[in-house]
């Protein structure tokens, strides 16, 4: 029920986006009952509530929602099978006691610090966007410069336009999108900027958020200073040489009034840091097994605490699978330990989970260091599988069947992108 | 006689993004190229006949915990009429509670049959709206 808080459950969750949302349905289909989702917003949904574009959905319901009709459908899911939904309420804390029962310290709105007792926690914080610091732009420090993000949420929720005359920093998908929403709105974007040479967001986004409305992309530049007093009044752009340097010589001033930068998430990994949780240098999320269980006993991720994700159907069918775990995990049901560590070898820049266990299917999620076109993906001598196109932006996701470890006697299994020619 | 001229787009229907050059006399399409499937051909004599665009944005909504209604087109629309569409949408506001799908405006740009739809439930709330945004207005 939605604002109901009890003092014991089996598992709690911590975060309402599309994640926590799955997770908690996942935890359901485990067997028990008794499943709280904490959500320090006023509602649930997460990022998706001011993702208002169209674009969601297309693996896990086999057609395209916005964001908000995509978390619509899990929270009528959460209410009706009766989870416990509190809003306005932080996990500021985990302790475990002499039995092994967990215990969440949740700060609420109304009803101030409380403890609650559970078997397992799914973690399902999200992520959060890399600012100014992130990228160390010299020059003033006026307003008007804000993440692409947050410019999303003053638009799409609280009605606000944060300028009138925009420069976009980073061309992944939030920053596209902010430009054709920018638009619309009547606002001039001058150009969106990108330091590598080519963009980081779908094709789709480029012609429909920028080529349709004759907004500039230029690939290979970035903005290398920033001016004006109180309010930001222009930029300097500059194209960079292979190493990644503006080269200033050749350099424009832009005049505008708003600078949104779009230049990567990280994971929400405070707490997990807080409660000793091992994390992953390269995702910035936890280190996790088979089970998507942390270091932590009892302790579960999911969704872009994990690793960002740029797909949510993805988020979803991740979030289910940990909360199932986390559900057996409260039912005192154990699965046998990973014995083969899974590690990314060439092009690889990541790969999860870290391990994996040879008794059951897995879903492998990687993603590639360069665009390569086309290449191999080779998981050990196992597996080999021509991919026409892969880009960094673009996670790759496949299956491994119990039947393929059945006869993979070692410890350490590593996964390639071998790039071919044509 | 009619000259032969090129029309190049960027082919959105997979992300690999292949490069197409239509050739057209007039309105007579005489080859494609540049596409890795047929899909390609497909996009291009699509985006040269008859081009369509959908989109996401919000209507004012007083009642509810934000201040914003997002919505979205029931179908797409002829890509020329996305700016005359928002200007329409621009002149709606709402009232809590709306209810997922319910029609917001009808024949949105004059198309018939695609309308204006809110793309979420919102309740009635009886708290107070957000005080920063009182202090900003
Ligand atoms: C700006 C943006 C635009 C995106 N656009 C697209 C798109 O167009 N298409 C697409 O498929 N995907 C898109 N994505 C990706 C997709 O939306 C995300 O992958 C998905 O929302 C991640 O779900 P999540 O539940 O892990 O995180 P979130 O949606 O971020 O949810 C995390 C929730 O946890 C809560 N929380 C955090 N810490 C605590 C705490 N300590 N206690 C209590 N609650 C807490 C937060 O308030 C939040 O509600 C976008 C992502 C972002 C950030
Ligand atoms: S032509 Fe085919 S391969 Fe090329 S972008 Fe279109 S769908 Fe993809």
């Amino acid at each position: 029920m939605f604002g109901r808080m009890s003092k014991s459950y089996d598992v709690v969750v911590v975060g309402g986006g599309p994640a926590g949302l799955a997770a908690a349905l996942g935890a359901l289909e485990s067997g028990i009952s008794r499943v709280l989702i904490v959500e320090r917003e006023p509602e649930a949904g997460g990022i998706l509530r001011q993702c208002i574009h169209s674009g969601f959905g297309l693996h896990h319901f086999k057609e395209e929602l916005t964001g908000p009709e995509y978390a619509e459908r899990f929270i009528t899911k959460v209410i009706d099978r009766d989870i416990d939904v509190v809003p306005q309420s932080y996990v500021t804390g985990l302790a475990v006691d002499s039995e092994g029962t967990r215990l969440v310290r949740v700060l609420s709105e109304r009803g101030g610090l409380s403890t609650i007792e559970c078997r397992s926690v799914v973690l399902a914080m999200g992520c959060r966007e890399r600012t100014r610091g992130a990228v160390r732009i010299p020059g003033s420090r006026p307003s008007g410069i804000c993440t692409a993000g947050l410019a999303q949420k003053l638009v799409n929720l609280d009605g606000y336009l944060p300028g009138e005359r925009a420069v976009i920093l980073g061309s992944g998908d939030i920053g596209l999108i902010m430009a054709r929403r920018l638009t619309l709105e009547g606002c001039k974007v001058e150009g969106v900027f990108e330091l590598m040479p080519y963009s980081n967001g779908l094709t789709r986004n480029v012609v429909q958020c920028l080529s349709d409305f004759d907004i500039p992309l230029h690939l290979s530049t970035t903005v290398a200073m920033i001016h004006g007093r109180d309010r930001l009044e222009a930029v300097t752009v500059a194209p960079v040489d292979e190493a990644g340097q503006p080269i200033l010589e050749k350099g424009w001033d832009v005049p505008c009034d708003t600078l949104l930068l779009s230049i990567g998430l990280i994971p929400e990994n405070e707490l997990s840091l807080n409660l000793g949780i091992e994390l992953d240098v390269v995702t910035g999320g936890p280190v996790v097994t088979s089970t998507m269980a942390t270091s932590l006993p009892g302790v579960f991720a999911c969704g872009n605490v994990l690793h960002v994700h740029d797909l949510v159907d993805f988020v979803t069918e991740e979030a289910l699978r940990a909360g199932r775990f986390a559900g057996e995990y409260a039912r005192h049901i154990r699965r046998p330990q990973d014995t083969i560590s899974l590690v990314p070898g060439q092009n690889v820049r990541y790969c999860l989970p870290h391990t994996l266990s040879p008794d059951r299917t897995h879903t492998i999620y990687l993603r590639t260091k360069k665009k390569l076109q086309p290449c191999l993906l080779k998981v050990g001598d196992l597996l080999e599988r021509k991919l026409r196109f892969v880009v960094p932006a673009e996670m790759i996701h496949l299956t491994i069947k119990p039947e393929l470890l059945e006869r993979f006697y070692e410890d350490r299994l590593q996964i390639d992108l071998i790039p071919l020619t044509e | 006689m009619t000259t032969r001229r090129v029309q190049n787009y960027v082919c959105t229907s997979c992300p690999i993004g292949c490069p197409l050059q239509l050739v057209h006399e007039g309105d007579e399409i005489v080859e494609i190229e540049g596409q890795e499937c047929n899909r390609g051909a497909k996009y291009a004599k699509q985006e040269f006949v008859d081009p369509r665009r959908t989109f996401a944005t919000t209507v004012p909504i007083e009642g509810a915990l934000y201040a914003r209604l997002p919505v979205k087109l029931s179908a797409p629309i002829p890509k020329h009429l996305m700016m005359a569409a928002m200007g329409e949408i621009r002149k709606l506001s709402a009232r809590a509670p709306v209810a997922l799908g319910q029609v917001m405006l009808r024949d949105v740009a004059g198309v018939a049959g695609v309308d204006v739809v809110a793309s979420r439930t919102i309740p009635r709330t009886l708290c107070a709206p957000d005080p920063r945004a009182e202090s900003r207005a």
